[in-house]
C-alpha cells in the first residue's frame, strides 16, 4: 500500500526548513520534551514530514515520515495484521526514535534500537543524508542508524525512516498473580512478552499462537494462582535502567521510593523517584563528544540537549 | 620493518612459558612459542582471508592473550605510526582482515576463553577468539545458545561476528549479531580501553555499542564481549520442500511471510548446489529438484505444528513437488550441515568461487534470481544459488577455474552486474559479509557522497588517525587519512 | 621446489577455513602456519611459487600431527593426508625433513629381535627409574616377550580364519592387547593366526616421516606374507596405513590386499551376536576415537557397537573427535605441542566423568596414560567381561 510517493520533494522541503545555519530542533508530540535538557532559548522549531510513504506488509517494512504519530502508524500496521517496536506514548515516530526508550513489553515487540532499518536525516549542513538501508538485513557500511537512535536529534534531524515490522500475534493475554516469585515465572516461560513485578504481585504478558498461550498459562498455574487481567499495572513515573539481576532485587535498590514496577529479565524499572546519576565511562564520553563535534561542529542541532 | 618495533612488541608479548617442557624448535626458527612472528611464512599466509583478495604481505603478527596486551600493541603501533589489523579465524568473505600496507596484525585466536555465563542477566562474557559454535555447544546443557549462526559458525569467532555484524540462517527470526551483543570492552585505536553498552536495557548516552558493531575492525578491537543468551526452544520442525522451478521456491518464501509466519529460518538452494552438497553430506537432499527450500520453525509444540503444517500447505499451493519433515535430530543436523558447508562443497566442480551477498526485497527474489542466471550465462560462467531466502539475502556463487585465462575478468564483470541488478531492485550491497575491500567500489552506487561522508565521520569518532584496519569499508576518496596510513608493501618477501 | 604433488589435488582447497577447528595444532596455537589451510597455502607457495624452505616453513610441515581430522571437515574433499605425505616424502628425499637420527630410529621396526632387545633395555631402565617420561613408553614395559600361538581351530571346517596383525612397537609393548583380541575372536568361534614375524611392520611411521621407499618396501613384504584371509588390525594407525596400500603402491595386488584389511572392531561389529552373552561390566566408559579410526578409516561407530553389550554405560566425548596429540612418533618429536593438545583431550575426558577410557589405538592409550588417564583397549574390556576378570 502506497499512501504517498512524493518521497524526494517532502524531504527536500524539510531540509530547506532546517537550513544550513542557526540553532534548530524538531518538535514532535512534546511528550519527552525535557529529556536530556530542553532546547536553548532562540532555537528555531521545525516539524518533520508526516504520513506513510510506502508499506509492503510482505517485506515486513514500512517507510514513514518522522512526523507521523505512533498512533497513526500503529493503525496502519494493525490494519495489515502487523505491529512494530515503537511505544505509543502520544508522540511521533521521529520522537520515539530520537528518545530510544523501549516499551515495557520489549521482549515481545523488540527493541526500539533494532526497529530503525534506515533513517533519512537532515545534517547540520542542511543536507539530506541516508543511514542504513531499506532491507531487513543489511551490513552495507557502518551501523549509523544505531548512533542516531537515542541521540535526541543531536547528530541529525530525522525526516523519514524505514522501520522493521512484525506480524501481530494471534492471541495476547495478560495474567496476574497477587503473590509470586518473579524469577521462576520468568524461567518457566519460553518467550514471555513481559514479566512485571512490584515486590509482591507478578503480571505476565503472553502472546503468540492460542495453543501456545494456553499451554504457557497452564504452566504458570503450577507456580502461583494467576488470573487473566486487562493489562499491566499503572507504572510509577520515573524510569530506571538497571541490570536484570538488579531488577529482581528492586526493593533493595537505594533511592527508588515506595512503589516500583520492574520488568523481569529486562531491567527496566519504574519507580517513585528518579534514578540517581550513573558514573560515565570517560573514554566513551570522549568518543561521543568527538562524534557530536564531527556531525554538528557548530552545535546547532537541538542545542541544550545531551543524550 | 624496524628492529626497534619488533623488540618493543616482543617485550610486550613475552614468549609463552609451558611448564615442564623444553623448547623444541628448528634451529633458526622464529616460531616456537614466540607470540610475535616476523618470519616470511607467517606474514605471507596472512595476506588472505577466505576471500579472493590479496592484501600483500603483513607486518609483524602478534598473538596477544589479554586486553592489556592488545592495548600495549596498539600503543606501540601508534608510537611508530603503524596501522593495525585485527584478525580472528580469517573466514571473512569480503577481504576485511587482509593486511593492506603491511600493518601490525593482531591475531585474536588465543583470546578464546568463555569468561562467565550469567543466566540471571541472560548473558555470557566471552573473549573475541571464542568460536561461535563452541559457545553454543558450551551453553547447550544450560538450556541456551547464541542465536547468530553464520554458515561458518564451526570456525568463525565471536569477535569476527561482532566486527561484521554477521547473520546466518536463524537471524530471520532472531535478528543479526547486533541484536545479541549487549556490551563490549574495546581497545580504541588511541589505546584507551572503554566499555560500550551495558547489561541494563537503556544505557546513558549515544549507543556507541551499536555503532561499533559492524565496524569491520576499523573502529577498534573488541577484547571482551557480553552476548545475549537465547533460550533453546523445546520444539523444532525442519521441513524440506522440493520445487520444479527456482521461482516457485522464491514465491513460497514471500507467501509464508505474507501469511504472517516468521519461521526461524528459510533457506533455498538450487539444483547445482544441492547436488554438490548431497554428494558431501548424504543427507537425502533431492538431487532431481530444481530448487529446495529448507524451512525451520521452533518454539512451543502446538504453535510449531501449526506453522509447519501451514508452510507445507503454502509450499504445495506454490508448486512444491514434495514436502518432507526431518524425522530425527540426526536427519535435521545433516540437512543443516549440508546447507552450512555448501560453499566449500563446490570445489568438487571447480576450484575457485566468488560469492556475492546482496539483499533484495523478498517480493523481487524470483525476478532478481532470473537476472542472476541470465548474467552468468551471458558471461559463460557457472552460477549456483544458495541463499537466506527469508531475509531476501542472495548468495550467488560464481564458480570457475582461476587458471583459465581471462576468467577472472568475466567473474568480476558478472559480479558487478549482479550487484547492480540487486540495487536496482531496491536492495543493498551486503546482507552479512560486510564491505571490506570487496564492495568498496560499489558503495557510491548505494550511497550519496553526503551519506559516505557521514559514515566516515562515524569512523573518525573512534579512529581519528585512521590507523585501525585502513583501506576498508569506505571507498578511497571518501575516507579520512587512510591513504597515508597505507604504506607500500615491503619488497623482498616472497609470494 | 617441486613437491611432486598432483596440481589438481593441490588446487582443490578453496581456503574457506572450515578445517581450522578440527586441527589440533591450530586449536592450541591459533596460528595459521599450524593449520591445514595454512600448510596447504605453504605447499602451494613452495611448489608453485618456489618459496624458499625457511625453518618456519619446514616447521609448519613438521608440526602437523597427520591426524587428518581436517579431512572429514572439508566439504571440498581435499585429500590432505596425501598432500602432506607427498610433501614430507619430497622434503625427506631432499634432506630438509626427517634428520638422519630419526631414519635410523625407525629402522629396527621391522627387526623384531632388535626391537625386543631395545624394549628389554628400556624395561630395565624403567625399573631403575632412569627412563625419561617424554618417550611416552607404557608404565609396565615387559622384560620378556611371549609370541602368540595360532588357534587350534585354524582351517577347521565351518570356522572363519583370520590374520591378527601384531605389528612392531605394539607387539612388544602391548602384547596383552593382542592376547585379549585373540581370546575375544576365539570366543566368537573365529580361528586366529597371529602374524608375528610373518609381517613385522606396516610402515605407517615411515610414511609419516616421509620415508616413502621404506614404507613401500614394508608394504610389499606384508602383501606377500599375508595372502587370502581377512587381516584384522587392533591398532588404528596400522590399519589405516594398510588400508592405504592400494594408493601407496598403486598395484592391483595392493588394492586386493587393502580390501581385506579391517579394523578388529569394524570386523566384529556385524558378528557381535556370535560373542557370548554375559553380564555387563559395571563401569562408565568413554570412547576415545583414534584419529586414524575416525577420520581416516571412518569406522569408529563400530567400537560402540561391539562395546555396548559388555559395558554398563558408554559416554561420548564432546570434542568432535579432536586428536589427542599422540600421532605415532609425534608425541616424542613434538612433546610441547603434543602436551598442549593432550590437555584439551584430558579436559574433554574430565567433562565426561568416565571410570575408564576405551581407545583402539596403542599410541593414543600410551599418550593419554602419560597424563594419568586410565585407558584400555576395547578388546581388553570385552575380554574381561567374557572371562569375568575384574578390571
Amino acid at each position: 500500500m502506497t499512501v504517498s510517493t512524493e518521497v524526494g520533494t517532502r524531504l527536500a522541503a524539510f531540509a530547506e526548513a532546517v537550513g544550513p545555519t542557526g540553532p534548530v530542533a524538531v518538535v514532535g508530540g512534546r511528550t519527552r520534551w525535557d529529556l536530556g535538557g530542553a532546547p536553548t532559548e532562540g532555537t528555531r522549531l521545525v516539524t518533520a514530514p508526516v504520513g506513510v510513504v510506502d508499506y509492503q506488509p510482505q517485506e515486513m517494512t514500512i517507510r514513514v515520515g518522522a512526523g507521523t504519530t505512533v498512533a497513526d502508524l500503529n493503525q496502519v500496521l494493525a490494519d495489515a495484521g502487523q505491529r512494530c517496536a515503537l511505544p505509543d506514548r502520544g508522540g511521533t515516530v521521529g520522537g520515539a526514535l530520537a528518545v530510544g526508550q523501549n516499551d515495557i513489553d520489549l521482549l515481545g515487540r523488540g527493541r526500539v534500537r533494532d526497529a530503525a532499518l534506515q533513517i533519512d536525516y537532515i545534517s547540520a549542513e542542511g543536507r539530506v543524508v541516508t543511514a542504513g538501508g531499506p532491507t531487513v538485513k543489511n551490513v552495507s557500511g557502518f551501523n549509523l542508524p544505531k548512533a542516531l537512535v537515542g541521540s535526541l536529534g543531536t547528530l541529525g534531524l530525522f525526516g523519514e525512516v524505514i522501520l522493521r515490522t512484525n506480524p501481530a500475534p494471534a492471541t495476547v493475554r495478560w495474567l496476574h498473580a497477587e503473590r509470586a516469585e518473579p524469577l521462576p515465572v520468568f524461567e518457566a516461560l519460553l518467550r514471555p512478552a513481559a514479566v512485571l513485578f512490584d515486590g509482591q504481585a507478578v503480571w505476565v504478558k503472553l502472546e503468540g499462537h492460542t495453543v501456545d498461550v494456553d499451554a504457557e498459562s497452564r504452566a504458570l498455574e503450577a507456580l502461583a494462582s494467576f488470573r487473566e487481567v486487562e493489562g499491566p499495572p499503572p507504572l510509577p513515573p520515573h524510569r530506571w535502567s538497571v541490570t536484570p539481576a538488579d531488577a529482581l532485587r528492586a526493593a533493595t535498590l537505594p533511592g527508588q521510593g515506595e512503589r516500583f514496577v520492574a520488568a523481569i529479565g529486562v531491567g527496566l524499572l519504574f519507580a517513585d523517584c528518579p534514578q540517581p546519576a550513573r558514573p560515565a565511562d570517560l573514554a566513551a564520553r570522549q568518543v561521543a563528544d568527538r562524534m557530536k563535534q564531527l556531525f554538528d561542529p557548530s552545535c546547532r542541532l537541538n542545542p541544550g540537549r545531551r543524550p | 620493518m624496524t628492529d626497534e618495533l619488533e623488540d618493543e612488541l616482543r617485550r610486550a608479548l613475552p614468549a609463552t612459558q609451558v611448564r615442564g617442557s623444553r623448547i623444541r624448535r628448528r634451529r633458526g626458527s622464529d616460531a616456537g612459542r614466540s607470540r610475535v612472528r616476523t618470519d616470511s611464512a607467517e606474514r605471507a599466509l596472512l595476506r588472505r582471508d577466505a576471500s579472493v583478495f590479496d592484501g600483500g604481505v603483513a607486518g609483524p603478527v602478534c598473538f596477544p592473550e589479554t586486553a592489556a596486551e592488545v592495548q600495549a600493541i596498539v600503543r606501540i603501533a601508534n608510537a611508530h605510526g603503524r596501522a593495525i589489523v585485527p584478525r580472528g579465524a580469517g573466514t571473512g568473505l569480503a577481504g576485511g582482515a587482509i593486511p593492506l600496507g603491511a600493518p601490525i596484525v593482531i591475531a585474536l585466536t588465543r583470546m578464546n576463553r568463555i569468561l562467565e555465563v550469567d543466566t540471571i542477566n541472560r548473558v555470557a562474557w566471552v573473549e573475541p577468539g571464542v568460536i561461535n559454535l563452541d559457545l553454543s555447544k558450551y551453553l547447550r546443557p544450560m538450556g541456551y545458545h547464541f542465536a547468530p549462526d553464520p554458515s561458518s559458525q564451526q570456525v568463525c569467532t565471536i569477535g569476527g561476528n561482532l566486527a561484521n555484524n554477521s547473520g546466518g540462517p536463524h537471524c530471520l527470526a532472531y535478528g543479526v549479531t547486533d541484536t545479541h551483543i549487549i556490551a563490549t570492552e574495546v581497545v580504541l585505536p588511541s589505546g584507551d580501553i572503554v566499555m560500550l553498552g551495558g547489561l541494563d536495557p537503556e544505557p546513558d548516552g549515544l549507543d556507541l555499542r551499536g555503532a561499533f558493531v559492524g565496524g569491520e575492525g576499523t573502529l577498534g578491537i573488541a577484547t571482551k564481549i557480553a552476548v545475549r543468551l537465547t533460550k533453546n526452544p523445546p520444539a523444532v520442525r525442519t521441513l524440506l520442500l522440493s520445487f520444479g522451478h527456482v521461482a516457485d521456491a522464491a514465491n513460497t518464501v514471500s507467501a509464508v511471510i505474507a501469511a504472517g509466519i516468521v519461521p526461524a529460518a528459510m533457506e533455498v538452494m538450487d539444483q547445482r548446489i544441492t547436488i554438490a552438497v548431497e554428494n558431501y553430506v548424504h543427507a537425502g537432499y533431492p538431487i532431481d529438484a530444481a530448487a529446495v527450500l529448507l524451512a525451520e520453525v521452533e518454539g512451543l509444540e502446538g504453535g510449531v505444528q501449526i506453522d509447519a503444517d501451514r508452510i507445507g500447505e503454502i509450499g504445495r499451493a506454490h508448486g512444491a513437488t514434495d514436502v518432507r519433515l526431518a524425522a530425527s535430530d540426526r536427519e535435521r543436523a545433516l540437512l543443516w550441515k549440508g546447507r552450512k558447508t555448501a560453499f566449500g562443497a563446490i570445489a568438487q566442480i571447480k576450484p575457485d568461487y566468488y560469492l556475492h551477498d546482496t539483499v533484495v526485497p523478498r517480493a523481487k527474489l524470483a525476478e532478481v534470481l532470473a537476472q542472476v542466471y541470465e548474467i552468468a550465462d551471458r558471461h559463460e560462467l557457472l552460477v549456483m544459488n544458495v541463499f537466506h531466502a527469508g531475509d531476501g539475502n542472495l548468495h550467488p556463487l560464481l564458480i570457475f577455474d582461476g587458471r583459465e585465462p581471462g576468467v577472472l575478468d568475466r567473474v568480476h564483470e558478472a559480479g558487478a552486474e549482479i550487484v547492480r541488478a540487486s540495487l536496482a531492485a531496491g536492495g543493498v550491497l551486503s546482507g552479512e559479509h560486510g564491505i571490506g575491500v570487496e564492495k568498496q567500489a560499489y558503495m557510491s552506487e548505494q550511497f550519496s557522497d553526503d551519506d559516505l561522508d557521514h559514515q566516515n565521520r562515524l569512523r573518525q569518532s573512534f579512529d581519528p588517525h585512521c590507523r585501525s584496519n585502513p583501506g576498508k569499508v569506505i571507498p578511497m576518496g571518501h575516507s579520512c587519512a587512510d591513504i597515508q596510513a597505507l604504506r607500500r608493501v615491503p619488497t623482498g618477501v616472497w609470494g | 621446489m617441486d613437491l611432486t604433488i598432483d596440481p589438481d589435488e593441490l588446487n582443490m582447497c578453496v581456503q574457506c577455513g572450515l578445517c581450522l577447528p578440527s586441527c589440533p595444532t591450530f586449536r592450541v596455537t591459533g596460528d595459521e602456519t599450524r593449520s591445514p589451510r595454512g600448510r596447504i597455502a605453504l605447499m602451494r607457495a613452495v611448489q608453485n611459487d618456489d618459496a624458499p624452505l625457511t625453518p618456519e616453513v619446514l616447521e609448519a610441515f613438521d608440526t602437523c600431527v597427520q591426524c587428518r581430522g581436517c579431512e572429514p571437515a572439508c566439504p571440498s574433499g581435499v585429500p590432505y593426508g596425501h598432500l602432506m605425505e607427498r610433501t614430507r616424502e619430497a622434503l625427506a628425499d631432499d634432506g630438509s625433513l626427517t634428520p638422519v637420527w630419526q631414519r635410523w630410529a625407525l629402522k629396527p621396526l621391522n627387526q623384531p629381535r632388535l626391537l625386543q632387545i631395545g624394549t628389554t633395555a628400556m624395561a630395565v631402565a624403567q625399573r631403575l627409574k632412569v627412563l625419561p617420561d617424554r618417550l611416552g613408553a607404557p608404565a609396565d614395559l615387559p622384560l620378556r616377550h611371549h609370541a602368540l600361538a595360532p588357534s587350534a581351530t585354524v582351517d577347521a571346517p565351518g570356522r572363519e580364519t583370520v590374520f591378527l596383525f601384531t605389528g612392531c612397537v605394539m607387539d612388544v609393548w602391548q602384547s596383552k592387547v593382542h592376547a585379549a583380541a585373540q581370546r575375544v575372536l576365539e570366543a566368537a568361534d573365529v580361528a586366529v593366526i597371529p602374524t608375528n614375524r610373518l609381517a613385522p611392520c606396516c610402515g605407517a611411521l615411515h610414511t609419516h616421516a616421509g620415508l616413502g621407499d621404506d614404507a613401500r618396501a614394508r608394504a610389499e613384504q606384508l602383501i606377500g606374507a599375508l595372502p587370502e584371509r581377512p587381516i584384522l588390525v587392533d591398532s588404528a594407525g596400522c590399519g589405516a596405513a594398510m588400508k592405504d596400500y592400494g594408493h601407496l603402491l598403486d598395484t592391483e595386488a595392493a588394492r586386493e590386499f587393502s580390501a581385506r584389511v579391517f579394523d578388529i572392531q569394524e570386523w566384529l561389529a556385524p558378528r557381535v551376536d556370535q560373542l557370548p552373552q554375559v553380564d555387563k561390566v559395571p563401569v562408565r566408559v568413554a570412547v576415545q576415537d583414534p584419529c586414524h579410526l575416525r577420520h581416516v578409516q571412518r569406522v569408529h561407530e563400530a567400537t560402540r557397537t561391539v562395546l555396548a553389550p559388555f559395558v554398563q554405560t558408554l559416554v561420548e566425548l564432546d570434542d568432535d573427535g579432536l586428536c589427542c596429540g599422540a600421532g605415532g612418533a609425534y608425541s616424542v618429536l613434538q612433546p610441547e605441542l603434543a602436551g598442549l593438545i593432550r590437555e584439551r583431550k584430558v579436559e574433554a575426558i574430565d567433562r565426561a566423568r568416565p571410570d575408564l577410557v576405551a581407545s583402539a589405538n596403542p599410541g593414543c592409550s600410551m599418550h593419554l596414560a602419560g597424563a594419568g588417564v586410565r585407558t584400555i583397549h576395547p578388546m581388553q574390556l570385552i575380554d574381561a567381561a567374557i572371562s569375568k576378570t575384574p578390571l
